[in-house]
């Protein structure tokens, strides 16, 4: 590990047959800053003393943690050198969240964001600079990578893909300026920012191919009321055709969706408003949480902060959507309304719904599904805890220190301690999900166990052991910020009402 | 907008003294609650059971209204008096029983701890007198094999 200063202080120790050249395999990181030319332009002075504090504060600590060595900094970016590539990713992933965290208080276009690039390859090093295609490769991924990001090549990824816990997404073959072979390029999702866009541009892709269905889908029903005579069947089937639009499942036959409605609760209203053309005349629209799709991945679950959180363990998410905000009073009270709930709530509407049971909480879980024909549910364990995160991997999602405005807890800063007047008082995490952590306490699917001795590791919900307790998640107003931590979590009864405890539902796709 | 804040602040704090006194529900004056195991002092190795007495007032389910009648919250390391207006908390030193459990299984890391049982109503608020036990003390040694 203490080599590459051997060779930058003098190669007296260092092997080179052929003659003062240096040459060693390294793995490198590039660093720059995007917009860095604008940032000048904004505030020259401030700019400037910003990145040389991040540069002294995280960068080169970071470096030297993780066992390697800065070779130079350049006005608006570094270059540094590993002789491990996976501390090589560690480090660069240490850099990127803490300026997540760093940035989380600034305005969009004051931040001070990186991007990195690392490679592997075989490079000179001399005192002050490295030299080498493998440097050049490294720049390149830095130039494509998005702000904020971590881009490594094909060589880095064969090295660390089982080693550093977190997920890649490959972007395929590149090809990069003035290097004669395309590179494998992969990016590094612990990057919360890096998640959030891939999942608005997945997410784009996917309604894109789902509006061109549904053309073509509501084109096959004109085309066949057209050519048949028209009549009251044309009432029924015309409604289906806006009913798939919320639902990618295999779209029920007309007949079907249009009989399936026993009650004047509405299958059909979905969150696009339909002219409802519904046989009863009470119908009202069900109001369904607001959706928040996450993409799937892989994450490591849990901590060493306390025996439950034990052991820590790779956990690997399919994609799901899970509620942006608690279920709030509003929401509850129309299931209670229609008669499915146990009681109706007071408060304001906008408030979390609180005092409800693990069994309360599956009551309205099982109405959302029936009403809306979608298989609502409560998160499994690890879902909530992909969530909670956002894509990081310290101890808060927005950093390893408590922060105010963050989340709503006894000591958590500013305005905390009092029972949540309205969900999504708090900054979002990098999913753009509210209150998770603080605020309220959060039923998930699983039962309770323990530690994490036997669970599953395919994100599904954990059942069997002592289901007389189900988990909780996030902590409450009430607890300390111990408790808001993303990994913590707790048991209890699942029959028993307490006021610090709610939920959010989740929906597979 | 500045009126209907003082007003809702008015209300509020006359409301509240109201809603304090409407909770804590009575308990006769002869409620014992106390440890059955383990004893004040007593030393222990890795993980006990905690048997919890009640004399004089019944265990029910949390949520049920029976005069008379509560359930087990167990107290670890807590040194913050209770607050006999607000529901008694749920965290990790304040242990839940409101199925009616009347002993749980504890593990706790190797030391000095106090245990104390507090007994709560339907809403998981003190009863008036509060019903607590003594707080009690145990030594946690450390367990004889390791890894397990």
């Amino acid at each position: 590990m203490g080599e590459i200063r051997n060779f930058r202080s003098g190669n007296q120790d260092g092997p080179p047959p052929h003659g003062p050249m240096p040459r060693r395999l390294a793995a490198i990181i590039v660093g720059d800053i995007a917009s860095y030319s604008r940032l000048m332009q904004a505030d020259e002075e401030g700019t400037h003393v910003r990145v040389k504090r991040i540069e002294r504060d995280l960068i080169q600590p970071s470096i030297v943690e993780h066992h390697g060595s800065l070779v130079k900094t350049t006005g608006d970016g570094f270059i540094a050198i590993f002789d491990s590539p996976v501390e090589a990713v560690r480090c660069s992933i240490v850099i990127q969240q803490n300026l997540v965290g760093r940035n989380a208080s600034l305005p969009k276009d004051s931040r001070i964001e990186y991007r990195i690039g690392v490679n592997l390859g075989d490079v000179i090093v001399e005192p002050d600079d490295v030299y080498g295609d493998g440097v050049n490769i490294a720049t390149r991924l830095e130039g494509i990578a998005e702000p904020g990001q971590v881009y490594i090549s094909g060589a880095i990824y064969e090295q660390i893909k089982h080693k550093v816990v977190c997920g890649y997404e490959s972007l395929g073959d590149r090809k990069v300026k003035n290097i004669t072979d395309p590179v494998r390029v992969y990016r590094v999702l612990p990057d919360a920012d890096a998640v959030g866009r891939t999942r608005g541009r997945r997410e784009n892709t996917l309604i894109f191919l789902l509006a061109i269905t549904l053309l073509v889908i509501a084109a096959g029903v004109l085309w066949y009321l057209l050519a048949q005579t028209p009549g009251r069947r044309s009432e029924q089937a015309a409604m289906p055709t806006a009913s798939p639009a919320a639902s990618p499942s295999p779209q029920p036959p007309p007949r079907e969706a249009a009989t399936q409605t026993p009650q004047p609760s509405p299958s059909l209203a979905l969150s696009t408003p339909s002219p409802a053309p519904a046989p009863s005349p009470s119908v009202t629209p069900v109001r369904e949480p607001e959706m928040i799709a996450i993409r799937g991945g892989s994450f490591a679950m849990g901590s060493n902060d306390d025996p439950t959180e034990r052991p820590v363990h790779q956990v690997s998410i399919k994609p799901f959507s899970i509620g942006k905000y608690p279920v709030t009073v509003q929401e509850w009270n129309e299931c209670a309304a229609a008669k499915a709930c146990g009681f109706t709530a007071t408060g304001k509407d906008n408030a979390p719904i609180s005092n409800v049971s693990w069994t309360d909480a599956q009551q309205y879980v099982g109405y959302l599904a029936q009403a809306t024909k979608k298989p609502y549910r409560l998160p499994s364990e690890a879902e909530w805890e992909y969530a909670a995160r956002g894509g990081t991997q310290s101890k808060y999602w927005w950093g390893d220190k408590l922060q105010p405005g963050m989340a709503g807890c006894k000591d958590c800063g500013d305005l905390a301690a009092e029972q949540p007047a309205k969900v999504g008082s708090f900054k979002p995490n990098p999913f753009g999900l509210h209150d998770m952590g603080g605020g309220i306490d959060q039923w998930v699917e699983d039962c309770w166990h323990k530690s994490y001795q036997g669970a599953p590791s395919d994100g599904s919900a954990w059942g069997g052991g002592d289901c007389a307790s189900h988990v909780l998640r996030s902590g409450s107003w009430k607890n300390d910020s111990r408790y808001v931590r993303p990994s913590n979590r707790d048991g209890y009864d699942t029959n028993v009402r307490y006021p610090t405890h709610g939920f959010r539902v989740a929906l597979s796709p | 907008m500045k009126v209907i804040y003082c007003a809702a602040l008015a209300a509020a704090l006359a409301l509240l003294p109201g809603a304090a006194f409407s909770q804590g529900k009575t308990a006769p004056k002869d409620a014992k609650l106390y440890f059955i195991t383990p004893y004040d002092g007593q030393k222990v190795r890795g993980g006990f059971w905690v048997r919890f007495g009640l004399r004089n007032m019944g265990v029910t389910h949390a949520g049920d209204e029976y005069q008379n009648a509560g359930h087990h919250h167990l107290l670890v390391d807590v040194n913050e008096p209770i607050d006999p207006k607000e529901p008694i908390l749920q965290d990790k030193s304040h242990l839940h029983f409101g199925a009616g459990q009347t002993e749980t299984f504890l593990e706790l890391p190797p030391g000095t701890h106090t245990l104390q049982l507090v007994l709560g109503d339907a809403k998981h608020y003190p009863f008036d007198p509060p019903v607590v036990s003594d707080k009690i003390t145990v030594r946690v040694r450390q367990p004889s094999q390791r890894g397990k």
